[in-house]
Parts: C-alpha cells; sequence; structure tokens
C-alpha cells in the first residue's frame, strides 16, 4: 500500500496532497532534473519519471551523467552514445504519440562539440582540441562535466524534438555546481588575467596597477616553478587558439542559464530516509532556493512502513516466549514488528524535520520495493508509487 | 579485515555514493584504535561527514582528538594550497593577489593540483614521524571520494606529475606512488551494500583500482538485513496459508491478537525473508565477482542516524569485543580498549 494513504501504523506520515506533485510536472514541464546525493534512487526516479511521461503520450528523452552507466542498467541497455537512441524494450515504443528515447553524456565529447560549434573553421577547432591544456580543462575544471550536461540538455531543448528531458545529474554534491559553471567558465576563458600570466610584460592593459604587475610576473615564476614550463606554453597556446570564441560561448552559457530558471524546468530532489541523505535533500533545496531555481518535488524512497499491530503487553509476550513453537515465532514476529515500527516512526519524524525547513514543498514517499529496480517492469513499479 | 587494521598504514576507504563510506571509515578507526593504534581519519571532500559522526559539528584542518585514540582531519583544499605555498616560499605572493584569484590561477593553470594537495597531506600524515623512527601514527584511515572519482583521486600527483617534469611536484609524485602502491603498507577497502547496482559498482571499483595498481584489501558489504527467523521460513509460509496453529498460540498467551493482526505480522516477516533471501544471493553474486578477495557483513543498524552510536557499533561488529583486548604484545602508546566495545 502506498504511505501517502492516511493512517499507517507508523502515524502521522506525511501526506502531500491530492495526486502526485510528480504527475503535474511529468505532464507539463519542459525539463526535469533530478538531484540528491548517491545510492537514492535518483537515477531510477529519473527514468521511472521519464518513463511514465512517455507512457502518458509525451516524446520523453532522459539523459544520464553518471559514469556508472545505471541508467544504461536500469534500462536495459548496453551501451549509451552521446546522442539520444530510443529505449527498445517489451511495450516500447509506446503506442500513441508518446516515445523514449536515452542517452548518456559524454562530457569530453560534448565540450568538444562546443568548441566545433564557435570556432571560427575547422583550422581553429583543430588546434584547441589537441591542446593539452585544453584537454586537461575539459575534464577536471570543477563543475565542468555538470555544465557540459546542461549545455547537452539545452541544446536538446532547443532541438524541440522532445516534450520533456528529463536529467539525472551526478551523485555528489557537485552536482548543482553547473549552477557556477557558466561564470567559472566564462570567468576563466575571459582569462584577461591569465594573458598577463603569460606574456606579462606586453599584454598588460592601462588599467592594471603596477602592484598586479609584480605579482603577476611572480605569478608565472611560481606556475614554472610548481607545473614545470612547458604546460604554461600549453596555456599560452590555448589562449591564442580561443582567441574571439569567448563571446558565443559567454552568450550560450547565459542561454542555458536562463532555462534552467524558467517555470517549465522543474528540480526533483530524491533521497532516502537516511540521516545522511536528508541532510544532503536539504543542502540541495537550499541551494536551488538561493538561486531561485524552480524546485518541484522531493521523493523520498525506500520508506519502511508497519501496518498497526495491537500493543502486546510484556506478561503476554513472555508466555509467548516460553511456549511452543508456534509461541516463540510469534514472539519473535512481535520484536520484528517493534523495531519495524520503531524504524518508520524515526523515517517519518526526519522527512518532517526536513519538510519544516522547506516551506511548501511537495513531497512523494515511495515504500522499500521488494526488488531492485532493473528492467522496465520495475520502473513501471516505481512509476505506480511515484505517480499515485 | 583484522590484519589490514593491525597492519597497514594506510586504509583508503571509498565505495559507491550512499553505502556508508564515510560512517564505515569512522567505524574502522574507532576499530583500529581499539586494538591499540594511534590512528588519524580524514577527510577531503569538504563534506564534514565524520564530524558528527564524532559528536561534533565541524572538524578542523588541523589534527585533533576525537575519540580515544583516534584523530580527526578534514583535510581542507584551500588550506592545503596555503600550506603548499608557504613551504615553497610563496606567502608574499599570496598576500598580493586576492586568494580567490591566486586559487583560480593555480588550479587552472594545473587541473588536478587540488586532488594532489589533498592526497600529499595525506601521505605526509601517514609517513610523518614523531621522532627519528617512530611513526606519528600507527594507520591513517582516510574517507576517500567514492569509486567512481577514486582512482583519478589517488592518481592525481601522477597525472600532474606527467605535466610538470620537473620541480617539487614531480618529487612528490614519486614518494606519493611508492605508498600507495605498495600492499604492505596500504589497503583500499570498498563499502557495498547487498543491493544491485552497489555489487555491480563495487565490481567495477575494485577492476577500475587493480588495474590502476592500487592494492585492494577488501570489501565491507554493509547494512546486511539480520536474519532473525531463520530456518523458518517454511513453517511462515505454511502459517500464511493457515494461520490457526498461531491463533491458537496468541489465545493461549492472552495476546490479544486477531487475525488481521496476525496475517500483518507473518507478512511482514515473510517480506523481511524475501529481503533476506535476495541479499544472500546478491552478496553471493559479489563474493563470486572478488574471486577470494575478504568480505566482512556489517548488519543495518536502525537506519542510518549517524552519530558516535553508531559508530562504536559499527567498530564492535568490525573488531568483536573479545578480540579488542586481545593483543597485549604491542609495546608503545598501546590504549584502553573502550573505545572499540560498547553497544550503540
Amino acid at each position: 500500500m502506498s504511505p501517502r494513504a492516511a493512517g499507517t501504523a507508523a502515524g502521522a506520515a506525511v501526506v502531500s496532497g491530492p495526486g502526485s506533485p510528480l504527475a503535474e510536472l511529468a505532464r507539463s514541464a519542459r525539463i526535469v532534473v533530478c538531484c540528491g546525493s548517491g545510492g537514492v534512487g535518483k537515477t531510477s526516479t529519473a527514468a521511472a519519471v521519464a518513463l511514465w511521461a512517455a507512457e502518458a503520450g509525451r516524446r520523453t528523452c532522459v539523459l544520464t551523467i553518471d559514469p556508472a552507466r545505471r541508467l544504461a542498467q536500469a534500462l536495459g541497455l548496453d551501451l549509451l552514445s552521446n546522442a539520444p537512441v530510443p529505449v527498445r524494450a517489451k511495450g516500447l515504443p509506446a503506442r500513441g504519440p508518446g516515445s523514449l528515447d536515452a542517452m548518456m553524456l559524454d562530457m569530453r565529447r560534448t565540450f568538444d562539440e562546443v568548441i566545433e560549434r564557435y570556432a571560427r573553421d575547422d583550422e581553429q577547432a583543430d588546434r584547441i582540441l589537441a591542446n593539452r591544456f585544453y584537454q586537461r580543462l575539459s575534464s577536471t575544471l570543477a563543475g565542468t562535466q555538470e555544465y557540459m550536461a546542461m549545455e547537452k540538455l539545452y541544446e536538446l531543448h532547443e532541438s524541440q524534438r522532445y516534450d520533456l528531458l528529463v536529467v539525472d545529474t551526478p551523485p555528489t554534491r557537485s552536482a548543482l555546481d553547473f549552477l557556477d559553471a557558466p561564470d567559472n567558465l566564462n570567468e576563466l576563458l575571459d582569462a584577461r588575467a591569465f594573458r598577463l600570466l603569460i606574456a606579462p610584460a606586453q599584454r598588460i592593459g592601462r588599467g592594471y596597477l603596477r602592484g598586479l604587475n609584480l605579482a603577476t610576473t611572480a605569478m608565472t615564476k611560481m606556475v614554472r616553478r610548481v607545473t614545470g614550463s612547458e604546460l604554461l606554453a600549453e596555456v599560452g597556446e590555448f589562449f591564442a587558439a580561443f582567441e574571439g570564441m569567448y563571446d558565443g560561448f559567454k552568450e550560450r552559457a547565459g542561454l542555458v542559464y536562463d532555462q534552467l530558471r524558467h517555470p517549465s524546468t522543474a528540480f526533483v530532489v530524491v533521497a532516502t530516509p537516511d540521516g545522511a541523505a536528508l541532510r544532503e535533500a536539504a543542502y540541495f533545496a537550499g541551494r536551488l532556493a538561493a538561486d531561485r531555481m524552480p524546485l518541484g518535488a522531493l521523493v523520498v524512497n525506500r520508506i519502511h512502513q508497519a501496518e498497526p499491530v495491537p500493543r502486546v503487553p510484556a506478561a503476554a509476550r513472555r508466555r509467548l516466549a516460553a511456549g511452543g513453537a508456534d509461541g516463540r515465532l510469534l514472539a519473535d514476529l512481535l520484536e520484528l514488528h517493534d523495531g519495524l515500527e520503531a524504524l518508520a516512526e524515526a523515517e517519518q519524524r526526519r522527512v518532517r524535520d526536513l519538510l519544516a525547513t522547506v516551506p511548501n514543498l511537495g513531497v512523494v514517499q515511495v515504500p522499500l520495493l521488494a526488488d531492485d529496480v532493473h528492467d522496465l517492469g520495475g520502473l513501471r513499479r516505481l512509476g505506480e508509487h511515484l505517480f499515485a | 579485515m583484522l590484519e589490514v587494521l593491525d597492519q597497514a598504514r594506510l586504509l583508503v576507504v571509498t565505495g559507491k555514493g550512499g553505502t556508508g563510506k564515510t560512517t564505515v571509515a569512522a567505524g574502522l578507526a574507532v576499530a583500529a584504535a581499539g586494538r591499540g593504534r594511534r590512528v588519524l581519519v580524514a577527510e577531503v571532500e569538504g563534506r564534514q561527514g565524520l564530524a558528527g559522526l564524532f559528536g561534533r559539528r565541524v572538524l578542523e584542518h588541523s589534527e585533533m582528538r576525537v575519540a580515544e585514540g583516534v584523530n580527526g582531519l578534514a583535510i581542507d583544499p584551500d588550506e592545503s594550497l596555503r600550506e603548499y605555498l608557504a613551504r615553497y616560499g610563496f606567502a608574499p605572493l599570496a598576500r598580493l593577489l586576492s586568494w580567490a584569484n591566486l586559487n583560480r590561477f593555480i588550479t587552472a593553470a594545473a587541473p588536478g593540483l587540488g586532488d594532489v594537495l589533498l592526497v600529499g597531506k595525506v601521505w605526509e600524515a601517514a609517513t610523518r614521524e614523531a621522532r627519528p623512527g617512530l611513526a606519528a601514527y600507527d594507520l591513517v584511515v582516510l574517507d576517500a571520494p567514492p569509486t567512481g572519482r577514486v582512482v583519478p583521486f589517488l592518481r592525481a600527483p601522477e597525472t600532474v606529475a606527467e605535466l610538470a617534469r620537473v620541480g617539487p611536484i614531480r618529487h612528490q609524485a614519486d614518494r606519493v606512488r611508492d605508498l600507495l602502491d605498495d600492499p604492505g603498507r596500504t589497503a583500499v577497502l570498498l563499502t557495498c551494500l547487498p543491493e544491485e547496482l552497489p555489487v555491480t559498482e563495487t565490481l567495477e571499483g575494485v577492476a577500475a583500482l587493480r588495474e590502476a595498481g592500487l592494492p585492494v584489501a577488501g570489501v565491507i558489504a554493509n547494512r546486511v538485513t539480520g536474519d532473525r527467523l531463520g530456518g523458518r521460513a517454511g513453517r511462515l509460509a505454511a502459517l500464511a496459508r493457515d494461520p490457526a496453529p498461531l491463533a491458537a498460540a496468541a489465545a493461549a498467551a492472552g495476546a490479544g491478537l486477531d487475525g488481521e493482526a496476525l496475517a500483518r505480522l507473518v507478512g511482514e516477516a515473510r517480506d523481511r525473508q524475501r529481503q533476506v533471501a535476495r541479499e544472500r544471493r546478491l552478496l553471493k553474486e559479489l563474493r563470486a565477482g572478488l574471486d577470494g578477495l575478504p568480505t566482512v557483513e556489517l548488519p543495518f543498524l536502525t537506519g542510518g542516524v549517524g552519530g558516535p552510536g553508531e559508530v562504536r557499533a559499527l567498530a564492535a561488529h568490525l573488531v568483536p569485543p573479545e578480540e579488542a583486548t586481545a593483543r597485549d604484545d604491542r609495546p608503545p602508546a598501546r590504549r584502553a580498549a573502550g573505545a572499540g566495545s560498547g553497544g550503540g
């Protein structure tokens, strides 16, 4: 039974009101971004939302940037590519107008595509792609991966091939680094400072103070000393090659950010009733609110439930424990039930505590399911709880 | 698991997100301290995950005592960079430029340098000597990044050193590698849950770590459901079909349970049995895939409240109390075993 129904024994289950808040999102949103810490069922939730929307008649695509290829497993696919592929399984493609595609983001490939798009010509693109500093930058700068996911998301959104895009973020706090990434990347690529670093004597503009001049000269020395001089040459070549591409890049980043803030986007925070996962969920909700991103719903997976059983007095329990095999079994069953009830209550308390910090957040609670979700059948069963 | 707790100088604890990596790292630290070792437990991701487990709000970038025989440390990337710059004589420069600018310069000019500094700090603590010939710590437990990122993290010194063929980074990279690659001093442990995707990811993680030449020492299967009804599944199935004997037992004891309540109790127990059976199957798959690598099971403890009680309870499961006090052959700085026992 659904934990959202009234009157469970664990008492005062958090109820989200009539209809799942996810149903509205899956019917009308254009973009759903799932975030949350690792191991909370985020990938399965994203896939189940996408499947439900597809079966409700929308052209849907689910994207993951998770390197462990979990979505691939959840969807029963062996390989995802950097372009959406139709999910082929029993019952799919869906009857009617709906469809479900899936893709796993190749972050590096996406960055390369961005470079190719904004380069003047093939020669400029090739010079950048071959640069060792670019190769490091494209795979290691904090938030780059997340930002590239948003870039791909935006590209698919612009293509209008889909009614709904569902994206699964990486399982870390840095999942929301993409909110900063446009700024970081822009500052880096704008990089007047970097040009100073590379050629401090020639490039210093009018506005720079003498102190900064000295500092950058010293900086150049230090970077040479710390990293070796070859790297610095690569950095110089990178910025030379990048000349003129900056404006297109910056404009694009702004568009992506605006789309994320648009009311047709919804962020879904996914958690389990585990203390650490709920603390992470609170962090994500706070972070999204601070950036005024549209927070759609909280999904709490793997809720334990205990149905009501009359309290059995201690004396009767002792008689059971001292009785025959079935009596002892019943005493054990009661103890098991007590443990389950205590766990269910503790979980509800933690969920309520979280909700108290995030006003007006719709919540969907999904009970601990009997089986891991690893195929479309599992996703549909999960969907029944998500959209009940 | 006991061997690495007693012998390793550096325990690297990784695992898929959500598998209890940080709690297990804390439990391992307390368990090793219970066996008389002087332990440092360190985190590197700026999450402050360890603090609450030791009943504190935050851990600092300096080592502080957090439990009997255990020091705690939250290694901060910014602070590590400051220390690094100070060591190489760049403190005046750091004062001249704003910190944010300086940091951006350096991390962009040498991506991965942040990880290099974090790994370097761990290496420093693991090899530090209190006085010549006496290690400052017997064991450093590292709450490392999750499985997907742990290899690039541990290999960051190598990666950066490829770019920087000269200078202090190259020099340090070699020494870090010596420690990390040495199965006599370093042991990598992975936390796992008895669930399908974590089992798959653990097997992938073990393969990736081995391929990188890192010494994988074992897997800790966390939050394994207890099986208190073991051997009675058949009886439960029979009672689900015909609850009359259970009703008779309840009536005889005056338990006041009607047929509906009994059916619920049996239903819950059978759900639990199915859960146990599924976990058994997955743990069997895990062991088969690990091909002889040791695995340790830790029980599900009241839903991950996360605090000193849970850490003590995990430590007690890692080292049963009778074994915690068994070692008396370590002369220097042996601690009382108290920290490792206790119920939680």
